[in-house]
């Protein structure tokens, strides 16, 4: 069984499209695969979006504790990436684009996401309105 | 006791000749007999002692604090990561919580709170003081160790050894002269804090005025009583236009130091050349004007009572 969070804009749900910021998401959409299906969809808010450090790390702390094993991300943070890390929670890269929930997981079990190890964007990169900026 | 008289030398821009103005300043108050203590805080490049041909002493580690969790005594409860204001740990529910680091303030909060004291001080050594003497001047230097990022933890081990000196010790400092790193951050902000007079040292370039006006905005903030010395004030012929242009801008001035071959000579033998013992041409241009910019800090000081 592999539980992916994927950062969503709005409630999140599996056609709501992915959010390009992982620490100031508006929800996490949580997608359970058991044998190559969905099992279960839930999204819960971000309560770290807005706050001004360490949201990286928060945001981890709220996929850890509904135990996802893995993310699928676009932008990430060294602080996320290096807490994502200490849990084991594998990262996948999104290909970027505006890409739906639906469209992701169908991406990573058809295996053509890539796992990342490390951040793909400078620290603070996620704050204000921007969208982060990928090196 | 008396305490001593604080001057802290600045300037924003690097390479304005900040150290040099520092270590004469110190030789020039050691000629008129008092015991000068200098302070070097620019902790990622520490130099002064080789403007003084002085040898590194007593050297001493500087701490800073992580949190480490013993296992055995964690009982999970979340406690730590919930009041950690840098959220430097991450705590999964029955998890034991995993201490970030590179966010981590060094607060020690989480060792203060944790109900069943299974927080450790983990103290990681991340850069040394030293003390030194030369030309009957005192130093105290702080460094911090390369790669390391928490130079202010520096700065506040040297301003607190320097509180240590000026209460317990015998010697009395009469001046305490703390050199700053460039820029306006707060390391520069911690031993601008401690200082009775501030001199902002530039040179008339574009680059010398803005960071001259950033850190005079500083200094302003911390309501610290300044006056500018424009160094290698000869360059280019800029001296008059740059002095009128500070004038102007309601920018204090204390003096200006032109160019000089003496001053560079003496900045590679680590002589200062205001030391009384230096063979130094007594009418050179240098000379002369740090012997008319000490006069003025004597009088802006009071020193002369």
């Amino acid at each position: 069984m592999i539980k992916i969070a994927i950062p969503t804009c709005g409630n999140g749900g599996l056609n709501e499209v992915m959010n390009k910021r992982f620490g100031r998401c508006d929800t996490f959409t949580f997608v359970t695969i058991e044998n190559n299906q969905i099992s279960e969809v839930f999204s819960v808010g971000n309560h770290a979006k807005s706050e001004a450090g360490g949201v990286g790390i928060q945001a981890t702390q709220i996929v850890g504790n509904h135990k996802a094993n893995e993310v699928i991300v676009d932008f990430l943070g060294p602080n996320a990436a290096n807490s994502l890390k200490a849990l084991n929670i594998k990262i996948y890269q999104s290909p970027g684009g505006e890409l739906t929930v639906k469209e992701l997981i169908n991406l990573r079990l058809g295996e053509k996401l890539e796992l990342i190890s490390s951040a793909n964007v400078e620290a603070h990169q996620g704050m204000g309105r921007g969208q982060g900026y990928r090196r | 006791m008396i305490k001593p008289k604080i001057i802290c030398v600045t300037g924003g821009k690097g390479g304005t000749g900040k150290t040099m103005v520092a270590v004469n300043l110190a030789a020039m108050f050691k000629n008129r007999g008092y015991k000068v203590l200098l302070v070097d805080g620019d902790v990622e490049n520490p130099n002064s002692y080789l403007l003084l041909n002085a040898k590194l002493k007593n050297k001493a580690e500087v701490f800073y604090f992580l949190p480490k969790i013993s296992e055995d005594k964690c009982d999970k409860c979340g406690l730590c990561a919930e009041n950690c204001a840098s959220h430097a740990l991450l705590h999964i529910n029955d998890c034991i919580p995993i201490p970030i680091s590179t966010v981590c303030s060094g607060c020690k909060l989480c060792y203060k709170i944790c109900p069943k004291n299974a927080i450790e001080a983990y103290l990681k050594v991340i850069g040394w003081t030293y003390t030194s003497s030369a030309f009957n001047i005192d130093l105290l230097i702080g460094e911090l160790k390369p790669s390391e990022a928490r130079s202010a933890t520096i700065v506040k081990a040297l301003m607190e050894k320097l509180e240590q000196i000026t209460k317990t010790d015998k010697k009395e400092y009469d001046i305490v002269i703390l050199d700053t790193a460039p820029g306006a951050h707060c390391d520069v902000e911690e031993l601008i804090n401690h200082a009775d007079l501030v001199i902002p040292v530039t040179e008339p370039t574009k680059f010398g005025k803005l960071d001259l006006v950033r850190i005079i905005e500083l200094i302003n903030l911390l309501q610290k009583d300044y006056k500018t010395i424009v160094n290698r004030s000869s360059l280019l012929g800029y001296k008059d236009k740059f002095l009128l242009d500070l004038e102007e801008s309601d920018i204090e001035i204390l003096g200006d130091i032109p160019l000089d071959e003496d001053i560079v000579r003496s900045y590679c033998q680590g002589i200062p050349l205001m030391e009384n013992k230096r063979k130094s041409d007594k009418n050179g241009a240098g000379y002369e004007s740090f012997n008319e910019i000490f006069e003025r800090i004597l009088e802006w000081g009071d020193f002369l009572k």
